[in-house]
């Protein structure tokens, strides 16, 4: 018996082997080789060993806290919008009345299959001073001239918000909706028959019973918002000021815009590790499953 | 006797896959020693960088059959970003022969990869380049490569826009911005056209200002220069007196740029000699146009003469073509007037060679921009650019700038905010 399970075993430890010296190779030696470089400093390839001398750096770099406030703000506001304009697409489009759904299923979800950078553009020239969106503003008489959106630090966040938002909502839906087709519909009937309202009904039942699913979701977008790149680099480049510059956006300058510190875009990267592993515990904590 | 075999595969396997990774760094070096006439280069925009090296090469074939040249395109931002990910791991392989490098990114790249490339300091009779160029090269004495394109600038105006405003093309030679405002004010409200562009995220316009005043973001010992800089002073206050005189439209990005004086918005553009083929986009504008020396400074220094961008070439010193790649780059673009002549004519190019200014080529008039030799003029300015050192921090100051910019132009204290910005260069840099 104790020979059996040796054997079994030993095949599944044979099928792993191989990614999982992979993963080690590929994934955790960078991991800890980053770590090691993150208490490094210095240029290009003129670095020496400053101990924390990085994360204390961290806490007095402007850059970095305009960097962590600017991310922490589309995180805080753009998250929370999509989720919930993601359950109630899902919820409109999981009506059994509803006709072409393929139709809108689709057209919801395509935003999110198409080229980060693309869409970027497109957005960026939406929103230029002689683009669509004011010449629509114009014709419509809502404003008398037009606005240099991606020139004001408050609009250019705007921008930066809702093209996040028209990309990944459709994605979050999609999740939202194949969880709502896995409940029962009596449940539904039962609650019609005691007399809940549809609102009622979506609040009371659909929500409680997506919890999971809403907390994933919770945790990859807080994830991706984290790392926010392209979006900022196309649209805005950053600016106005640095008002719209992300973490990601900042590592990259410290390693290929500046004069190269590998050390130090190490050191932020892992204050975007500590964040987001703080974070997906307080999500989990808030939100998950009571034992 | 499965088991064992299972085992065998794998180990097959991890090592096959190991040895893979090994073996294409192998392949590379023979390649590059078997075929040891031939150089690697990389650089950004094939139809004007690649195109230069194309002539460089049918030049120097004349002499040297044999010789053969690839030239990898790749977008400039990949290219910086390979070459420093590659020296950072310390791999040398991978890399080509010749590099171009743009200007600002020089000092920076010979001080973090010490011994990364290779000094040209006596190999090319430097004293027949723009000084301002050769300066930009040389770090602790020693030139760490040719000198290619310039970007001298220029006032390029419309002069059918500003003869409505009433202006004739004398009322335009050698201004100061001041004058340049007023003229603007006047243009906008004889012809409702804009005087320029402004983009409060593009450093372009402040870098033209300060070199004019013969000045930089940052010292040449790589402090920050913002406190106590008159010209920084200067350049502020006109920055914030171009934006507040409504006189410039505002743009937010490159394309948009571009797109303003191709569509006949704007009546001046102050830029790069390399604009040039951007505005003869709008073919509809043939005839339309002129050049003018740049608005100066009214300060101790100011000259109507700045500079916008230009890059240069570096070899690696590690390259196993390393001798045969500066000996071609040597007599090409470090001392053939040929090449420049040929640059001009064929791709544009306006070099910083002095003695190919004398040909033929740089003295051809521009139907485009009304029979003006425009090429002559753009070369007697850039004679009379003040050289400065570019040093390594230049992006870390412009973006230092830039944090700040919106608060000048909402009109907080200049003082205050240079101040600020100062100290947050500092930081960067530490």
């Amino acid at each position: 018996m104790r020979g059996k399970f040796n054997k079994s075993s030993l095949i599944g430890w044979q099928f792993v082997l191989l990614p999982s010296a992979l993963i080690l190779l590929f994934s955790f030696y960078p991991m800890i080789q980053s770590f090691i470089l993150s208490f490094e400093s210095g240029k290009g390839n003129v670095s020496h060993f400053v101990g924390l001398g990085n994360y204390t750096r961290l806490f007095s770099d402007p850059m970095f806290l305009q960097a962590l406030f600017n991310t922490l703000l589309y995180l805080v506001i753009q998250v929370p919008i999509m989720l919930i304009l993601g359950l109630v697409i899902a919820h409109l489009l999981n009506s059994p009345k509803l006709k072409l759904k393929g139709f809108y299923r689709t057209a919801i979800f395509l935003p999110c299959v198409t080229a980060l950078v693309s869409y970027s553009i497109l957005f960026k020239s939406m929103f230029a001073v002689d683009g669509i969106f004011n010449q629509m503003l114009l014709n419509l008489h809502i404003i008398n001239e037009p606005v240099a959106w991606l020139l004001d630090p408050v609009w250019a966040r705007v921008v930066i918000i809702l093209a996040i938002t028209w990309r990944w909502t459709g994605y979050n839906m999609i999740f939202y909706l194949s969880a709502m087709q896995n409940v029962d519909p009596s449940v539904y009937e039962a609650a019609s028959i005691d007399g809940a309202s549809k609102f009622r009904q979506f609040v009371s039942i659909t929500i409680p019973m997506l919890k999971p699913i809403i907390l994933f979701t919770a945790i990859i977008s807080t994830n991706g918002t984290l790392q926010l790149f392209d979006e900022v680099v196309n649209i805005t480049n950053g600016g106005p000021g640095n008002s719209t510059m992300t973490i990601s956006q900042y590592i990259y300058n410290l390693s290929f815009v500046y004069t190269p510190n590998f050390g130090y875009a190490a050191t932020v990267s892992y204050a975007i590790v500590v964040i987001v592993a703080v974070l997906a515990v307080l999500q989990l904590k808030v939100g998950g499953e009571k034992k | 006797m499965k088991k064992a075999l299972t085992i065998l595969l794998l180990t097959a396997l991890m090592t096959g896959l190991l040895a893979a990774c090994g073996s294409s760094k192998n392949e590379a070096n023979n390649s590059t020693d078997s075929g040891n006439q031939k150089v690697v280069a990389w650089a950004w925009d094939p139809s004007f960088n690649g195109k230069a090296l194309k002539i460089a090469e049918e030049i120097f074939k004349k002499e040297n059959p044999g010789f053969e040249l690839e030239v990898i395109d790749m977008a400039k931002a990949d290219l910086e970003q390979k070459l420093n990910t590659n020296l950072a791991a310390g791999v040398t392989d991978g890399l080509p022969d010749i590099i171009l490098v743009n200007d600002p990114n020089i000092q920076k790249y010979v001080n973090s990869y010490p011994g990364t490339f290779t000094d040209f300091t006596d190999s090319v009779d430097f004293t027949q380049f723009s000084q301002y160029k050769v300066d930009a090269l040389t770090i602790d004495e020693k030139v760490y490569g040719i000198p290619f394109d310039i970007g001298v600038t220029g006032m390029f105006y419309r002069t059918d826009l500003l003869a409505e405003a009433g202006y004739t093309a004398e009322d335009l030679e050698n201004i100061t911005w001041d004058q340049y405002i007023e003229i603007g004010k006047v243009v906008k409200e004889k012809t409702g056209k804009f005087m320029s562009t402004i983009n409060p995220n593009d450093e372009a316009w402040t870098s033209i200002l300060l070199q004019s005043g013969g000045s930089w973001y940052i010292t040449p010992e790589n402090k920050g220069n913002f406190v106590n800089n008159p010209v920084m002073t200067e350049t502020l206050r006109l920055y914030k007196a171009i934006a507040d005189s409504g006189i410039a439209k505002p743009v937010t990005g490159w394309s948009e740029f571009v797109g303003s004086f191709n569509a006949g918005d704007v009546a001046t553009v102050v830029s790069g000699v390399w604009q040039i083929a951007s505005i003869m986009d709008a073919a509809d504008q043939k005839g339309l146009w002129a050049v003018a020396p740049t608005p100066r400074l009214d300060i101790e220094g100011g000259v109507n003469a700045s500079n916008e961008g230009g890059s240069s070439w570096f070899v690696l010193e590690k390259s196993a073509n390393k001798d045969l790649a500066k000996e071609f780059l040597g007599a090409t673009i470090g001392g053939s007037s040929e090449f420049y002549e040929r640059f001009l004519t064929e791709a544009g190019g306006v070099g910083s060679y002095i003695p190919s200014f004398s040909s033929e080529a740089y003295q051809q008039t521009s139907e485009f921009f009304g029979n003006q030799a425009i090429y002559a003029d753009f070369t007697e300015w850039s004679t009379q650019v003040p050289g400065i050192t570019l040093g390594m921090y230049t992006q870390e100051a412009k973006d230092a700038l830039k944090n700040e910019l919106p608060n000048i132009l909402n009109g907080a204290d200049l003082t205050k905010s240079l101040a600020s910005i100062q100290k947050l260069f500092e930081q960067q840099v530490q």
